[in-house]
């Protein structure tokens, strides 16, 4: 009675593995061949080609479990090639995940596409296998092959003629070795005439974990400070007018400066603080340390900016940004999330992030507000794997990308472009808006950029007497103040241009 | 490549299938036919092996 009733419960496992490998066979890999690939005539990339494959590895090792029982190295096996096949799931969405809405590559099915499912299919694999696993018993392994059962002939079958249906799709759009998948695949045709064999993915390409993602984080260190080897000439100099050394004790190094007439303040940010210092910048007047790591990652601050009198922003070198407002009576209990230091000076208004389109593999280190546009401004700083000199424009209202370029020099008397050089090598550290200039202190070669905004042109260059390493820029009155990064701020007249 | 790998696959099952006296050869090619396809997608990602996403 018990011999029966274990082995009622073993077939009851195999029944269930062989409707797991005939799903498995026909679902994804038989319907993406005989339907998708002979009826509508896709084709899969390379990727897709090699996810498919790896479905078929993981039914093909079901029916060894069917024939030979659970042994270790098919179950082993098994969920090397499920986990393999999740992490190649993982890769190819990857590449489209976060594309604007309803894009990809290929093929959407049910609101998801192929290599979307992929991903599931593998998932709903491995879950299975485990399934599987605990329902087996002690003592199941078979030293002799089974005899299949109907369903299990049934099943071998299936399996075969999929294979053999992808053979054939297989080597119309792919070719006979040595050529192998491409990228992007054409069309799925039986007329031989149409059929492009690839060597593609053989040619030599270098080989890196994350390719163009690998971005280092930016930093002013180690870069060229003298004006003369810059990108431009016939750059004028401007004269110091004054100087000062921020003698307040701040927490960091200052990464920006932005300055609010109405009240005579000025905004330093630090890597993760914001200070409000008096007019002669000697006096803090309120300050926090945020918490950049509660929700919203902010980096390290890169800048900041007043939005009104009461309102200051900082944003962080990864575009995610901080709005604060000043308020005397702030819950320092409620508080303790958004901020390590002082916490009843302000209230957290918003953390959130900047989208960029051009911008979105750079860093930022700069931040400037145009009250009369109710624009903000950042400018990016190039990298090993991206070298543009974007400046992008965000709506006050809603923080959302309203514009992006890439400024070109105005044509002229004024700064010209020495031979093989380019605006993208300068590094804008700090940025303030007047008037419909953006003026942008470049850390590299210690230029000062003033940009029509109107134009997209960059219609003058000057260099700056006394500056070194600048991380910050703020319009006061007729003068621009510049913050270096060991706290020395250098005045000087705003240029006419 | 994909053809080949395939074609393995096919012979493979057809081993399993008909010739299951010839296990220790059908899972020989099972593991070859695995490490093909792992091969081949590296291959085709290997300019960025990662998924290129932020971390």
């Amino acid at each position: 009675m018990q011999v029966t009733e274990t082995a009622a419960k073993q077939n009851a496992v195999y029944t269930v593995l062989t409707l797991a490998v005939l799903a498995l066979a026909i679902v994804p890999i038989g319907s993406a061949v005989f339907v998708l690939g002979f009826v509508h005539g896709d084709s899969p990339c390379v990727m897709c080609w090699e996810q498919r494959i790896a479905m078929a590895l993981v039914a093909l090792i079901g029916l060894f479990v069917l024939r030979f029982g659970p042994r270790p190295k098919y179950v082993g096996l098994s969920v090397l090639v499920g986990a393999w096949g999740m992490f190649m799931g993982l890769r190819h969405v990857g590449m489209h995940a976060a594309r604007d809405i309803g894009q990809g590559f290929s093929v959407e099915i049910l609101g998801a596409h192929t290599y979307t499912w992929s991903l599931f299919v593998f998932w709903v694999s491995v879950v299975t296998m485990a399934v599987l696993l605990m329902m087996l018993r002690e003592g199941e392994r078979t030293a002799a092959p089974r005899a299949l059962r109907p369903l299990e002939k049934l099943t071998m079958v299936v399996f075969l003629v999929v294979i053999a249906g992808n053979i054939v799709q297989a080597f119309a759009s792919t070719g006979p070795p040595p050529f192998m998948g491409q990228g992007d695949p054409v069309r799925f045709s039986f007329n031989p005439r149409h059929w492009v064999w690839s060597l593609e993915e053989w040619s030599p390409a270098p080989v890196t974990l994350r390719g163009r993602w690998a971005v280092e984080k930016p930093s002013v260190e180690g870069l060229p400070a003298d004006p003369a080897h810059g990108p431009l000439t016939n750059v004028p100099r401007l004269e110091a007018t004054g100087r000062t050394q921020i003698a307040a004790p701040l927490k960091g190094a200052i990464t920006g400066l932005a300055y609010e007439d109405s009240t005579d303040r000025f905004l330093v940010t630090t890597e993760h603080g914001l200070y409000l210092l008096d007019g002669a910048l000697q006096n803090v007047l309120r300050y926090t340390i945020v918490d950049a790591g509660y929700s919203v990652d902010l980096g390290d601050f890169a800048g900041g900016a007043f939005l009104d009198s009461k309102t200051v922003m900082a944003v962080g070198e990864n575009k995610s940004y901080v709005i604060l407002r000043e308020d005397d009576q702030a819950d320092a209990a409620k508080n303790f999330r958004y901020f390590l230091e002082s916490f009843d000076k302000f209230s957290e208004v918003r953390r959130s992030r900047f989208g960029t389109v051009r911008a979105r593999m750079m860093y930022v280190m700069s931040l400037a507000f145009d009250a009369a546009g109710k624009s903000l401004y950042t400018v990016t700083v190039p990298n090993s794997k991206s070298k543009s000199l974007v400046v992008s424009r965000f709506d006050a209202a809603d923080r959302t990308l309203s514009e992006e370029f890439t400024p070109t020099l105005r044509a002229g008397d004024g700064p010209a472009l020495a031979a093989k050089r380019s605006l993208d090598e300068f590094y804008v550290t700090g940025a303030a808006v007047e008037g419909g200039r953006l003026y942008a202190i470049s850390a590299a070669f210690n230029t000062l950029l003033t940009i029509d905004l109107a134009a997209h042109e960059v219609v003058a260059a000057h260099s700056i007497a006394g500056i070194e390493r600048p991380t910050g820029l703020a319009i006061k009155g007729d003068h621009l103040y510049v913050a270096c990064a060991d706290g020395r701020v250098v005045v000087t007249a705003k240029p006419i241009s | 490549m994909e053809f080949l790998n395939l074609v393995l696959i096919f012979i493979t099952a057809w081993l399993v299938f008909r010739k299951p006296e010839k296990e220790r050869l059908a899972f020989r090619i099972l593991v070859v036919s695995v490490l093909l396809m792992v091969f081949l997608f590296s291959m085709a990602t290997r300019t960025a092996l990662l998924p290129g996403v932020n971390y």
